[in-house]
């Protein structure tokens, strides 16, 4: 007999109205479970295993932005003593090519899918850094030598770096598969009224073409893999992957093995960000440890992460109109994009995609359409990153908005609240909005940050610094249902103290998730967080996980928790009820505690139920547990409200950001302190984004010429505004004891934000991301040069 | 050629025969199985490397180990004493200064070679000792307040 699948019941609208002064466990500040493991150096990550007889892998890496493999002479790395397995184009044939998004199932709008492009080792080179062979030897070094004497002869092909070049007629093809190099040309899926006609009768347009850029995750760990063959012939492998099953399934489609041949293993993974949400070390480790028949490990360098890695998508141009009637009702978007997508397809597409639908969250617009072109070039590959295109959209809209509010002599915050939409309208995803508090987000924010009274004050001279003050909203996304699959699963299992064992499979990238579930588990059982151990990381073990993306691990996995508990809570009540001779329904549990109230006499503890059901001779023996499937259909945006003071020096171009505040509705924050780390880290990597990181490919030679943190910028401690962070903390109707997403809503809000600020700093709008000290001087010299 | 000296880990003297040019990291993880010493840019960029040696912050990425050799070396794994967490990672616990984990060891040894010599420092100062020592997860608001509650502790006479 088959379980549904749960996609209403009792648990959806019973947190509406808030009772969180009820909660016990929910809303502490909890301490993570890993911390420890982590604080003492004990915590393994996949390239702290070590496996008797393990080789090392390494890869070679093409030093042209676009070439054929020739040939691969191994004959002197073959006899290099300690060379125990060499791939190239030409042997690894045997295996399947793939998409490295993994994505491939059937999505409700706006679908397609990428076609298996991509091989463990490709002939053909399809951009600088491109992965052509690769080596299993003893130890690290011998490994680095064999490749350093790996002989390849390449043909050398003309290449295109730039996005709106490949469009052009004649432009260097990338892929036989992208015929005109337009890998995907795709539409917003949730078009509604006739948006041409509302821009021609609007009393205002606002519009801009705008660009963003290829962020790079800079996760402290790179991508690593340990893979081998055991005994009996299946193949283990620990992954980073944040979709554990869905990279099981991927391994097995690629080296045409049973899933159940598959024992994928997820030890913690230093940051992700979206990066591991596609395939990554893992082809190539597992690659060489099946021909090498030994164990693998395969660690990337940083350069290998800079150019193997999918990162953010960026868009050449996000061609963007807003119609607005005179009093500030937005009553059109227009939107044309062409994105950047590097060699392979892998995640990049649905960028646009996504990015045009969540932008589409917060405000209510009656006529909209949007199209996108996402296009092949010979760069390394782009994909998700915290965002996910919403980043991209935000950009434009949130310096639109800005530019109408100004032009209609309306307040900033007073236009956005004009717009922001309401419960029981239509969401981002055609579904209906279930909460939201921007309103409460926007004044929260202003309050701490002092919004109106350091817009009221004349500016000081303080010579080349030149002072502003900036706002921007967002929402974001909480799962992507119905675009992506949302099928999550936890089982709960009583032990004989009261305890609980808690199966779930997030991916343990640093989210703080475990101590989440640990809540959502430990106050629908009425036991304590430290009470709940998490069984994960092992696909042997859990049960089917999409994983952990769109920020919706709190929200999908954390309902499987809560709905997992609740039963295995009705089994022991039951017990519970025969042990006091009361009817369950009278039954109350708190702090590991049974009572009826009013009955001081009759009280048990969970310990006390949970033994005597395990140890009872005669025939009665069980052990208490719960099992869910849970597919949200549902999705309830997360809302956030930024606000920034820049200092833009005049000569040096340069832009400082002293003081940031976000406030943010993310519904029930099950651990205040969790949240709080999401936004200060979103932060982080929003400023970045906004000012000082720039993946840069050579224009002349296709080269990346920024593979570490020499190059690439990312801010350190004292490049950090102070920061606030405002919890609205109001219950979502669904969210499991009303929590919705906050991974990716910290930074989707900031680069416009700083934009906004710097335009009241300097009265100049940067449309292009990063806000380079050089851009901002040139932006500059052309608005003294228009103004004269 | 590799010659064999002696390394003074987490208080415990290792014999390791040693080639000319390896570096201390590769002692520590390879030669010790000490994988709190996290590799992560390779270069000397991003601090997730950083051990104490004679009490100072080195990256392991880039010392070379034999330079090294009898000198006193701390890794993480040599900082609770007994089961005993040092104040700073009880700090960085219960701050919930950890996210992802991975550049936790270097910025916790960092830190305590800042308040081993500075045992009231400014916010500043504790931003300043650690600029080296980068973090993608947390934004540093939580480190920094960690270092700043441990240091607080220290003084009061915590281990």
């Amino acid at each position: 007999m088959t379980e549904p699948i749960v996609h209403t019941d009792q648990f959806t609208g019973r947190s509406a109205g808030g009772d969180s002064a009820g909660f016990s466990v929910v809303g502490t500040r909890i301490r993570q479970p890993d911390g420890p493991a982590k604080a003492t150096g004990e915590a393994k990550f996949a390239g702290d295993i070590s496996l008797p007889g393990m080789l090392i892998g390494k890869i070679l890496r093409s030093p042209y932005a676009h070439a054929v493999v020739k040939s691969i002479d191994t004959s002197r790395a073959e006899a290099l003593p300690g060379v125990m397995a060499i791939l190239t184009p030409d042997n690894v044939a045997e295996w399947d090519t793939f998409d490295r998004g993994m994505k491939d199932m059937p999505l409700v709008a706006g679908g397609y899918r990428v076609p298996p492009e991509e091989a463990v080792v490709n002939k053909v080179a399809r951009h600088f850094g491109d992965a052509i062979a690769a080596v299993a030897a003893v130890d690290e070094h011998t490994a680095e030598e064999a490749i350093e004497l790996l002989d390849v002869e390449y043909e050398i092909l003309p290449f295109v770096l730039d996005a709106e070049e490949a469009m052009q007629p004649g432009a260097p093809q990338v892929s036989e598969l992208a015929p005109g190099n337009v890998g995907k040309h795709l539409f917003y899926p949730y078009p509604e009224g006739d948006v041409d006609k509302a821009l021609a009768e609007a009393d205002l347009v606002v519009s801009g073409v705008f660009s963003t850029h290829k962020q790079d995750h800079c996760t402290q760990e790179t991508a690593a893999c340990v893979a081998y063959v055991d005994a009996s012939g299946r193949l283990n492998v620990w992954s980073q992957c944040q979709l554990a099953h869905l990279g099981r399934r991927e391994l097995a489609h690629i080296f045409r093995i049973p899933v159940s041949r598959i024992k994928l293993m997820t030890p913690f993974v230093g940051g992700s960000f979206g990066q591991r949400g596609s395939v990554c070390a893992e082809p190539i480790a597992v690659a060489l440890a099946l021909r090498s028949k030994r164990p693998v490990r395969l660690v990337f360098s940083r350069e290998d992460n800079f150019l193997g890695l999918e990162s953010r998508t960026g868009f050449k141009s996000i061609d963007i109109k807003l119609g607005f009637a005179s009093d500030g009702t937005l009553t059109a978007i227009k939107t044309s994009m062409i994105g950047s997508l590097g060699g392979y397809m892998g995640c990049g597409p649905m960028s646009s995609v996504i990015g045009m639908t969540l932008s589409m969250g917060h405000y209510r617009c009656p006529n909209r359409f949007g199209e996108a072109q996402m296009v092949m070039t010979n760069t390394p590959v782009s994909g998700a990153m915290r965002g996910f295109g919403n980043d991209a959209m935000m950009f434009c809209i949130e310096q639109l908005m800005d530019d109408a509010a100004r032009r209609l002599g309306i307040d900033p915050i007073e236009i956005r609240l004009k717009n922001a939409k309401q419960p029981g309208e239509t969401a981002s995803m055609g579904l209906e909005l279930e909460s939201t508090y921007i309103e409460d987000c926007m004044r929260a924010g202003a309050e701490a940050f002092g919004w109106y009274e350091k817009r009221a004050q004349p500016k000081k001279d303080e010579g080349p610094i030149k002072r502003g003050y900036g706002m921007a909203t967002m929402s974001h996304c909480t799962g992507a249902a119905p675009l992506y699959l949302e099928h999550s699963n936890a089982m709960v299992k009583f032990n004989e103290d009261g305890s609980v064992d808690l199966t779930v499979h997030p991916a343990p990238v640093g989210t703080h998730i475990w101590g989440a579930l640990s809540q959502i588990c430990a106050e629908e059982l009425g036991i304590r967080a430290e009470d709940v151990n998490i069984v994960t990381g092992d696909t042997d073990v859990t049960l089917f996980e999409y994983g952990s993306d769109a920020s919706r691990s709190t929200y999908a996995i954390g309902g499987a928790t809560l709905r997992a508990a609740h039963k295995a809570k009705e089994q022991m009540l039951a017990h519970a009820a025969e042990m006091l001779e009361v009817p369950a329904e009278q039954l109350m549990v708190r702090d590991r505690v049974i009572s009826v109230e009013g009955r001081p006499d009759k009280t048990v503890t969970v310990g006390e139920v949970c033994y005597d059901a395990i140890y009872a001779f005669g025939g009665h023996a069980t052990n208490f547990a719960g099992k869910q499937s849970f597919e949200p259909v549902w999705n309830s945006p997360t809302y956030g409200a930024y606000f920034a003071e820049v200092e833009v020096n005049t000569e040096t171009g340069r832009v400082r950001v002293p003081r940031f505040v976000t406030a943010i509705d993310c519904g029930k924050a099950i651990n205040p302190m969790a949240v709080e780390g999401q936004l200060e880290g979103g932060l982080q990597q929003g400023l970045g984004y906004a000012l000082t990181e720039n993946f840069i490919v050579n224009p002349k030679t296709g080269v990346v010429e920024t593979d570490n943190y020499d190059s690439y910028k990312v801010p350190g401690t004292l490049d950090m505004p102070d920061s606030t962070v405002i919890i609205v903390d109001k219950p979502d109707p669904k969210g499991p004891f009303g929590a919705k997403g906050v991974g990716e809503p910290g930074m989707v809000g900031i680069p416009p934000c700083i934009a906004n600020a710097i335009y009241d700093a300097i009265g100049v709008r940067l449309q292009d991301l990063p806000m380079t000290p050089e851009r901002v001087l040139e932006a500059l010299e052309l608005a003294g040069r228009e103004s004269a | 050629m590799k010659t064999v000296a002696t390394f003074v880990v987490n208080g415990h003297p290792h014999e390791i025969a040693v080639e000319p040019h390896q570096l201390l990291i590769e002692v520590l993880r390879d030669h010790l199985g000490l994988t709190g010493t996290k590799h992560s840019c390779g270069v000397g960029n991003c601090g997730a490397c950083t051990v104490l040696v004679d009490g100072i912050p080195k990256l392991a990425c880039l010392t070379v180990a034999r330079e090294v050799r009898d000198k006193p070396i701390l890794t993480i794994e040599g900082l609770a004493k007994d089961g005993v967490l040092h104040p700073l990672q009880q700090a960085f616990v219960d701050y919930g200064a950890i996210q992802c984990g991975y550049c936790t060891p270097g910025m916790i040894l960092t830190a305590k070679a800042l308040l081993d010599g500075n045992p009231d420092p400014t916010e500043h100062e504790v931003r300043e000792a650690l600029a080296g020592n980068i973090c993608r997860c947390t934004g540093y608001v939580k480190i920094v307040e960690a270092v700043l509650a441990a240091a607080e502790v220290m003084r009061k006479g915590g281990n």
